[in-house]
């Protein structure tokens, strides 16, 4: 591969990891919950089902994919990953400023127990199938956007297997450790890497947007760094301007 | 149906999560597509207002949301 083709590359395979990453976590503290509360069987019988689902999903869009002509399909994957990626940025610039809370993996992972533990009151008798649909629907709903975002950054220049197998890594990386810890994964900087992957996502965004437009944007693809390091001061700038007094945050 | 219902949410959220950032991204999108496509605007002027648009936007809706944080 070209250094020209790598400066895409290594972006689109880095941003799939880490939004894969992210996604993996949330997904594996609901799989966790479901397994103390009912065993491996329906959290894994979930799981599965969901990424069933999911590579129906992959194996049905791919071959679509490559029938759309490419500038209308980089102009509605940009404007796609604009809405999406800004829409990270900004909830994670209110939570790096203390305007709205930090994700709290702990936090989920009991409340989870607890409805699934509230569901066993009721239901005793369909817990497994209330507990295997539980996991199913986290992963299916974690793993949706994984998918997307893997589409998304990969789709505008052919990138779609490496950025997959970046996606494919993190996966199994988190679910490596989630099985070897047996804990929810309370200690992953979860707002650190969504800034992370908000500013790539917008960059991706802004970059794929203006190309479906037909902009040349100077520099070609070395302006997707440009656009990173423009989002990333801006959302540094933008939580250090709303930062909250830390007495007021608490509150 | 009820996990149908809930992925198409979830769908429709990732991308509306904040109404007014959707619409001001698509209509800042919609001006620079009439600017590049109609008025043949150069691609610097173009990109550049495309990127300070997006830029814009996402400091006017995270300060939007705390200031309505703030206030209640």
């Amino acid at each position: 591969m070209d250094p020209i083709a790598w400066s895409v590359a290594a972006p689109a395979v880095g941003s799939a990891f880490l939004a894969s990453l992210v996604e993996a976590v949330e997904a594996f503290t609901i799989v966790l919950a479901v397994a103390t509360l009912r065993g491996w069987r329906p959290a894994a019988c979930g799981a599965a089902g969901a990424l069933g689902v999911l590579g129906v999903l992959i194996a049905g869009l791919g071959p679509l994919l490559d029938r759309v002509p490419l500038h209308p399909l980089q102009l509605a994957i940009g404007v796609l990953l604009l809405l999406l990626g800004m829409g990270w940025l900004r909830k994670a610039i209110l939570r790096a400023a203390g305007v709205i809370p930090l994700h709290d993996e702990a936090a989920i992972f009991a409340s989870e127990t607890g409805q699934l533990a509230d569901s066993a009151r009721h239901q005793p008798t369909s817990l497994d199938w209330i507990a295997g649909l539980t996991a199913f629907k986290a992963v299916l709903l974690e793993g949706l956007e994984v998918v997307f975002i893997v589409i998304a950054v990969g789709a505008g220049r052919g990138l779609l297997w490496p950025a997959g197998v970046g996606a494919l890594a993190a996966c199994l990386a988190i679910l490596a450790i989630g099985v070897a810890v047996r804990k929810p994964l309370a200690k992953v900087p979860e707002n650190t890497l969504k800034f992370g992957i908000g500013v790539m996502l917008s960059a991706f965004g802004v970059f794929w947007t203006g190309e479906g437009l037909g902009i040349n944007w100077p520099g070609q693809d070395f302006a997707l760094g440009a656009f990173a390091v423009l989002f990333l001061s801006v959302g540094i700038a933008a939580a250090s301007m709303l930062r909250r007094p830390a007495a007021e945050a608490i509150q | 149906m009820n996990i149908i219902r809930e992925v198409l949410k979830e769908l429709v959220g990732m991308f509306l999560a904040d109404a007014r950032l959707t619409l001001a991204t698509l209509f800042l999108v919609a001006v620079v597509a009439a600017l590049v496509g109609v008025w043949r605007v150069g691609p610097l002027v173009g990109g550049g207002i495309l990127v300070l648009g997006c830029l814009a936007i996402l400091v006017e809706a995270a300060s939007r949301e705390a200031r309505r944080v703030s206030r209640q």
